[in-house]
This record gives structure tokens, C-alpha cells and sequence, in this order.
């Protein structure tokens, strides 16, 4: 923190242009101007404090919350976990079908959503951005975006899981990738629009025809972020609960595939934490943990990605 | 209008009639007529907003990326009229060469950004594209600065060297007219006179259009120039001539830094 | 040069040498003056003085160039501006040279009066030619002042009257030397001074020349009078 030595060299300051007021230094503009100049400083000294002081506030929140997750999460780590299905109540056991339950669902959510976003985003940066369809397309995705992931979750519940009678990872997937969709569709077309127009006409200077100058060099250059939007998409998706409530539910044992009620980990951190069985709030910070871990790591990721490209433009 | 067919009369490669060019309701040209000279390098000058970097980007179409941009008129290209041919679009654009007034490198490396128009039109062996890319590159002064790192990405490379490598890959597909939309205002004095000795060079083998701020710089390196204002095409000329003694007082005060 | 510059400072620099010059201009045009009183009263005092001040004269020229150089060198001037430049610098060297001749001309005086032989040479009939050469340097100068070609023209005009003058002047002197050969010295001198006069009346139309180069762009040197004028028909 360099706030320090501003302060000190404030003071100092400030402090001469008291003494140079008090002097009367030079003509009577010099000590209005210092007067003035020392107000200056005061006020810079008093916001920096302020916006210092509300950082910390912030950041003191979020440090307790990631303590608490991996001190208590990290207690209960072991290779159980990762082996063995969720127990019956007051048994031994791991959250192995519930990660691998997450993970796939996660997966074909991206898997789908994703390119699905991509060319949504694409249509919109590229193709007819101020079109109606564009226009009302973004407005739509726009409110995807804000809504709740309840909604979809209720959404897909009563559009699949009533159809087919059934509770199933198809489900949960299919809400998850309608999360995903918004958040692809607004990054990529965020990242498109960023590319200059002069990039884009330079392409097509050389005879390139749309399509090509699209896949080649406008998507190739907006790339990394592109990339970092999908990533920070799944980050999103894999601490989600409310869409799989309703969809994938819940499941003690272990599937190969997604159909049938699939476990996933926030679920069921959701119903362990609410237990009143020890072992089980014991899984249910593992997988806090697990998740936090996960999320983080997707993030840095990201944050990785934009770096690079970042760093290979400028 | 100073008549220069008369004079030294070089063969005309471009001719423009009658071009009214449209964005929106707001009319950016106005009736322009101009004998683009071939071989030679001929400069549009002009405060900002004349008009002058519309007209270029008239010669390769590139204004119909936007839907409210039109154009009316003729732009004969060896007589042939580009604005109602039936070739495509994209034909006519390798025909013609286009730099930026900014770096425009592709997010590929330095090879692929060469190679990338050039693959468009040709289907060339490997060896015939490592040829050509080092053909361009030499043509743009550019080769002894990245014959090594020719995998490097084109980002890497300084400000200077991205112009000269857009130059190259403009020249890659071997047009026959290149258009420089102030290909130097984002560049520093050095790498400006690069790419001006560079220009003296082309001329030899295209016919090269610039767009400029910099009256020294179409003085410089120009044959022709043609001044414009506010739409119009006040005078054209010899280069020569419109910075000794041009015809038209508004060209004259324009020159000698008496506008405003 | 009604409209200004956008850079105000490009104003005054070329405003401030247009200044050096007119005065460069008065200076030697009392030169000329002073020259032709020394000889038509061949006074020792007024030859003189001419001679004094032909210093002055050259250290114009040379502040004159400076100032150009460094328009030149920081303003890139292009069209008029750049014949404005251009013709100063040539119509500084006419009037230096002018300077020169008005310097001779005080030399020849003065060695005239020491020589003592000074009293039956016929000064006066240089006088026509002296008058027309002040007057010409004179109207040149007022000429560029105002940039006006026709006067230009009217002085290009007269310096053949001068060149007349001067050739009659000659024939005269020969025939003086026919006569009395003991008058020899005396008339070569005098065929010098009067060649002096001659040459004052070309520089006259040199800078005449000028004034048309700087407002139409023509270069009119080495042309006839009647081509001159169908060039300037031009629009």
C-alpha cells in the first residue's frame, strides 16, 4: 500500500502551506492559492481513506468466507471422497457420484451451450447486428441473463422432466446449458464488437469472403475472450443448485450415464448441509471446498487466457 | 481545373464519373470526376470530413460492409465499371490493394498473414508460397527484419514493421491498384520515410492512390494530387504545380496553411 | 497576402521579413540618390558616405538570408508563400548588387575629384539616365510593396529606355575620344560610371521580374517583353 508516504508527503505538504499562508510568502495570491491547494490535499486524503477503507470492508467478507470454506472443507478432504458414493445417514462414504454426476452435466451443458453461444454471438456481432431479429434476440438474451436460475430450472422442469415423467441429468443439463447460452452469446458478442472495424476491412480489402473473414481472423482475434467468456460460463454453472432442484435431483448412487435423477454436488451440498447428520455436513464442506477450488481455478484460468491475449496485441 | 491529360499524359488505369456517394441522406461526394494516372502515385488532400477517404474506400466497394453507404456513378477501372459489374464483389477487391491507416496484422503469424490473401485466389505449392511470401516482403522493405521469426506472430512486430507488413500482404495477391488510406499517421517520422521511399518504389510495378493529412508527405511522394473540400474535387493536378502554383485560390490557401 | 495564416507566428515571420526588406530597399535606394548627388556635384563628402554605408547594406543581405533559412527551414512554405521566399531572396541580391554599383560609382567620384579633372566632363548628359535609374529602383520597390504586375510590367517597359539612354551616352563618349584623345581617361571613366547606372536599371527589372513570379507564378526572365505579356493573358 503506497498510501503511506502520500499521506506523509500530504502532510508535509500541506503543513508548508500552512507556514507559507502564515509567511505571507510572495503576494497575497500565493497564500490563497496555497490555501486552496492544501484543501486539495485534505479532500484527496479523506476520499482515498474512504474508497481504502470500503476495499477492506469488501475483501474482509470474502477472505472470512473462503477461510471458513477451506478450513473446515480441508479438515474433511480425504480419498474417500473421491471413491466412494454419498453414505446413508451416520455412515462412511465420498461425493464421487455427485461429482462425476456435476462434472457431466457441466460438460454436455457447455458442450452444448457453447457453440451454441459462440454462433448466436457471431450472428449478432457479425451478421445483421441491428437487424430486428438481432435487436430483439439481445433483449431476450439480455433477460436470460438476469433471470433467476430458479426460473429455468422451473423452466426446463415443467418442458422436459413433466413430458417425460422422469427427473434425469438430461434435464439438469439442458437447464444448465440454457445458463450457459446468455453468458456465451453476450461474451462473444462483447469480444466481436471489440475487434476493430479496419481489422475486419482488411480482410475483405484482400478478396476474403465473409464467412472466412469471420473463422479467420475476426473470431481468431477475439479468441481469448471468447475462450474466457465459456470458461467463466462453466465456473458459473458448476456452483449452481436451483436449476437442478427440479431437474436432475438427486441421486445416493452411482450412474454411468444421465438419465434417471443424477446427483451433482451442490444438491447435494444443499441437502447434506441442511442435515442434521454429522457426517454428512462433514461431506457438505468437502464439497463447498471441492467447488470453491473448481471455481477459482476456472477463474484464474480465465484471468490466464485474457492475460496472454492481452499481452501478444499490445 | 488544371487539364494534366494533355501534358505528360500517362495512361489513365482509373477513371471516375459523375460519382455521388451517399451515407444516409448526407451526400460525402459530390459529382467527383478524376483520371487516376497508371503507374504513378497520385494523393488526396483535404481537411478532415472532405470527402477523400470515402472516395477511396469507393474503388474497392469496401463502403457496402455498411448497409446506409451508396454509391451513384462510374468508377471505370481499365474501363470496366466497378460499381455495376457483375463480378463478384470480392474479385474486384484482390484486383485492388488496401492499407489501413492503422496496423491491421490478422491474429496469425507473419508467414499466414501473407499467404492469406494470396491462398484465397491461388492454389500455389508450399514452395511457391514460401516464394511469393518472401517476394512480398522484400518488395515492402520488411524481409531482412522477419526472415527469421516469419512463424512469429504479426502482433510482435513494431508499429512501422506491421505497416510494411500490411503493404506486403496488400501486395501479395499482386493487384493493380493499391489504395493507402494514411498509411503514416499513426507512425513515427523514421518509419514514415520507409514506407515513403517505399512507395516511390511500388509506383513502378502500381498504380498507388494515397490518402493524406500530411501536405509534406503528398508532396513528398506523389505525382498527382488531387484536393478536396467539403465533397467536392476542388483541383487536380500535377504534384508539382499544385505546390508551386495551383490553379484554384482555395487550393492555394488550403496549401499555404491559410484555411480556417 | 490579405488572409491569414493559421499559425499567426508564420504571419509575422514572413510580415517581419517582408519589413527588412523595404527597408533594405530605402537604404539603398538613398544609396542611389547619394551616388547620383556625389556625381553630378562630384562631391568628395557624398562619395564618401556612400561608400560608408555599403557595409550596412551588405549586413542586410546576409540578416535577410538568415531570416529566410530559417523560414525555410521550420515552415516548409509551399506555393505563394514559397515564391514569396524564393523571390526576396533574389530581389536581397539585386538590391546588394545595386548596393555594389552605387558603391562603385562613389569610388570612380571620388577618384575623379582627387585626380582634380573632374570640371569639363559631360556629366550632364547621364543625367537623363541617373533620374530614370533612381526612379525605376524607386517604383520597383513600391511595386513589390503592393504586388502590382502592371507597374511590374510598366518597369520592365522602362529599362529599355534606360538601355537607349545608355548606348546614346556610349556613342557620345566615342566620339568625345575621336575628338580628343587627351580626354580618353576621363571618358572611360565616365563609360564606367554610366555602365554602373545601366546596370542599376537591370536590377530594377530583375526585381520587377520578381513581382510577377511571386503573384502569378510565371517565370519571366530571359523573355521578351511581348511574350511577357501574352504569358500573363493566362488566366
Amino acid at each position: 500500500m503506497n498510501i503511506a508516504p502520500e499521506t506523509a508527503a500530504g502532510v508535509r505538504r500541506s503543513a508548508f502551506s500552512i507556514l507559507a499562508a502564515a509567511l505571507g510568502f510572495g503576494h497575497p495570491e500565493f497564500a490563497a492559492r496555497a490555501r486552496r491547494f492544501a484543501r486539495r490535499r485534505y479532500a484527496n486524503m479523506i476520499a482515498l481513506s474512504l474508497s481504502f477503507a470500503a476495499m477492506l470492508f469488501g475483501v474482509f467478507w470474502l477472505l472470512w468466507i473462503l477461510w471458513e470454506t477451506l478450513a473446515i472443507g480441508f479438515g474433511s478432504l480425504n480419498l474417500a471422497l473421491f471413491t466412494e458414493n454419498t453414505p446413508p445417514p451416520n455412515d462412511m462414504g465420498g461425493l464421487a457420484n455427485a461429482i462425476y454426476g456435476s462434472f457431466l452435466m457441466a460438460a454436455l451443458a457447455a458442450f452444448v451451450g457453447a457453440p451454441v453461444g459462440v454462433l448466436s454471438g457471431i450472428y449478432l456481432a457479425e451478421y445483421n447486428p441491428r437487424g430486428w431479429l438481432a435487436v430483439t434476440v439481445r433483449f431476450v438474451n439480455d433477460l436470460l441473463l438476469s433471470a433467476p436460475s430458479i426460473v429455468i430450472g422451473l423452466f426446463v422442469y415443467a418442458v422436459i422432466v413433466i413430458r417425460f415423467r422422469q427427473f434425469s441429468g438430461w434435464a439438469g443439463a439442458a437447464a444448465l446449458a440454457l445458463i450457459v447460452i446468455p453468458i456465451v452469446i453476450r461474451t462473444t458478442e462483447n469480444m466481436l464488437a471489440l475487434i476493430p472495424s479496419s481489422l475486419r476491412e482488411a480482410a475483405y480489402a484482400l478478396g476474403a469472403p465473409k464467412w472466412k473473414v469471420i473463422v479467420k481472423v475476426t473470431l481468431n482475434a477475439a479468441r481469448a475472450g471468447v475462450l474466457t467468456g465459456i470458461l467463466l460460463a462453466v465456473a458459473r454453472i458448476s456452483g449452481e443448485t436451483a436449476p437442478l432442484l427440479f431437474t436432475a435431483l438427486n441421486n445416493q448412487f452411482w450412474k454411468s450415464g444421465l438419465s434417471g435423477p443424477t446427483a451433482s454436488l451442490p444438491v447435494t451440498i444443499f441437502q447434506y448441509a441442511m442435515s442434521p447428520y454429522e457426517n454428512w455436513q462433514q461431506l457438505a464442506w468437502a464439497g463447498v471446498f471441492l467447488i470453491t477450488l473448481a471455481v477459482l481455478g476456472l477463474n484464474i484460468l480465465a484471468r490466464l487466457i485474457s492475460a496472454t491475449r492481452n499481452g501478444s496485441s499490445s | 481545373m488544371t487539364d494534366t491529360t494533355t501534358r505528360a499524359a500517362p495512361a489513365v488505369k482509373m477513371a471516375v464519373r459523375a460519382l455521388n456517394f451517399y451515407y444516409g441522406k448526407f451526400q460525402a461526394l459530390k459529382n467527383i470526376h478524376l483520371d487516376i494516372p497508371a503507374n504513378r502515385v497520385t494523393a488526396f488532400i483535404g481537411p478532415s470530413g472532405c470527402g477523400k477517404s470515402t472516395l477511396l474506400r469507393t474503388f474497392n466497394r469496401m463502403f457496402e460492409l455498411y448497409p446506409e453507404q451508396r454509391a451513384e456513378g462510374q468508377i471505370l477501372l481499365d474501363g470496366e465499371d466497378l460499381l455495376t459489374s457483375r463480378q463478384d464483389v470480392a474479385l474486384i477487391r484482390a484486383r485492388i490493394g488496401m492499407v489501413f491507416q492503422k496496423p491491421t496484422p490478422f491474429p496469425m503469424s507473419i508467414f499466414d498473414n501473407i499467404t492469406f490473401g494470396v491462398k484465397l485466389f491461388e492454389s500455389l505449392s508450399r514452395l511457391d508460397l514460401e516464394e511469393r511470401v518472401e517476394w512480398a516482403l522484400k518488395k515492402a522493405a520488411l524481409w531482412d527484419e522477419v526472415k527469421d521469426k516469419l512463424s512469429q506472430s504479426g502482433a510482435s512486430l513494431s508499429g512501422g514493421q506491421q505497416q510494411r507488413l500490411c503493404i506486403a500482404r496488400g501486395i501479395a495477391i499482386k493487384p493493380e491498384l493499391l489504395l493507402l488510406d494514411e498509411p503514416c499517421s499513426a507512425l513515427d517520422p523514421i518509419s514514415t520515410a520507409r514506407i515513403e521511399e517505399l512507395i516511390a518504389e511500388l509506383k513502378k510495378d502500381y498504380t498507388v492512390i494515397i490518402v493524406t493529412h500530411n501536405m509534406q508527405q503528398a508532396a513528398r511522394c506523389s505525382d498527382y494530387t488531387a484536393y478536396m473540400y467539403l465533397g467536392d474535387l476542388v483541383e487536380f493536378g500535377e504534384t508539382e504545380q499544385m505546390f508551386f502554383k495551383p490553379g484554384r485560390r482555395e487550393t492555394e490557401d488550403y496549401i499555404t496553411g491559410r484555411f480556417g | 497576402m490579405n488572409e491569414k495564416h493559421l499559425s499567426s507566428q508564420f504571419d509575422s515571420d514572413l510580415n517581419n521579413i517582408s519589413s527588412q526588406l523595404m527597408a533594405m530597399g530605402g537604404l539603398v535606394e538613398t544609396q542611389v540618390h547619394r551616388a547620383i548627388a556625389a556625381l553630378a556635384g562630384f562631391s568628395a563628402t557624398l562619395a564618401a558616405e556612400v561608400i560608408e554605408t555599403d557595409d550596412q547594406v551588405d549586413n542586410m543581405e546576409v540578416t535577410i538570408d538568415r531570416a529566410l533559412t530559417s523560414i525555410i527551414a521550420l515552415r516548409q512554405p509551399t506555393a505563394r508563400d514559397l515564391r514569396l521566399l524564393l523571390a526576396i531572396s533574389k530581389i536581397t541580391t539585386n538590391l546588394e548588387r545595386v548596393g555594389d554599383e552605387t558603391h562603385k560609382i562613389a569610388r570612380m567620384v571620388k577618384s575623379i575629384v582627387e585626380s582634380g579633372g573632374a570640371r569639363n566632363m559631360p556629366i550632364g548628359d547621364l543625367r537623363v539616365a541617373t533620374d530614370l535609374a533612381a526612379d525605376l529602383i524607386h517604383r520597383a520597390l513600391d511595386a513589390f510593396a503592393r504586388l502590382d504586375v502592371s507597374a511590374a510590367i510598366v518597369i520592365m517597359k522602362e529599362d529599355d529606355l534606360i538601355d537607349r539612354e545608355f548606348k546614346g551616352f556610349t556613342r557620345k563618349l566615342i566620339t568625345y575620344m575621336v575628338e580628343d584623345p587627351r580626354a580618353i581617361s576621363d571618358s572611360l571613366n565616365l563609360l564606367f560610371l554610366a555602365k554602373a547606372v545601366e546596370r542599376i536599371g537591370d536590377h530594377a527589372k530583375n526585381i520587377a521580374e520578381f513581382i510577377i513570379y511571386i503573384v502569378k507564378g510565371t517565370d519571366v526572365r530571359h523573355s521578351s517583353l511581348t511574350q511577357v505579356e501574352t504569358a500573363l493573358q493566362e488566366p
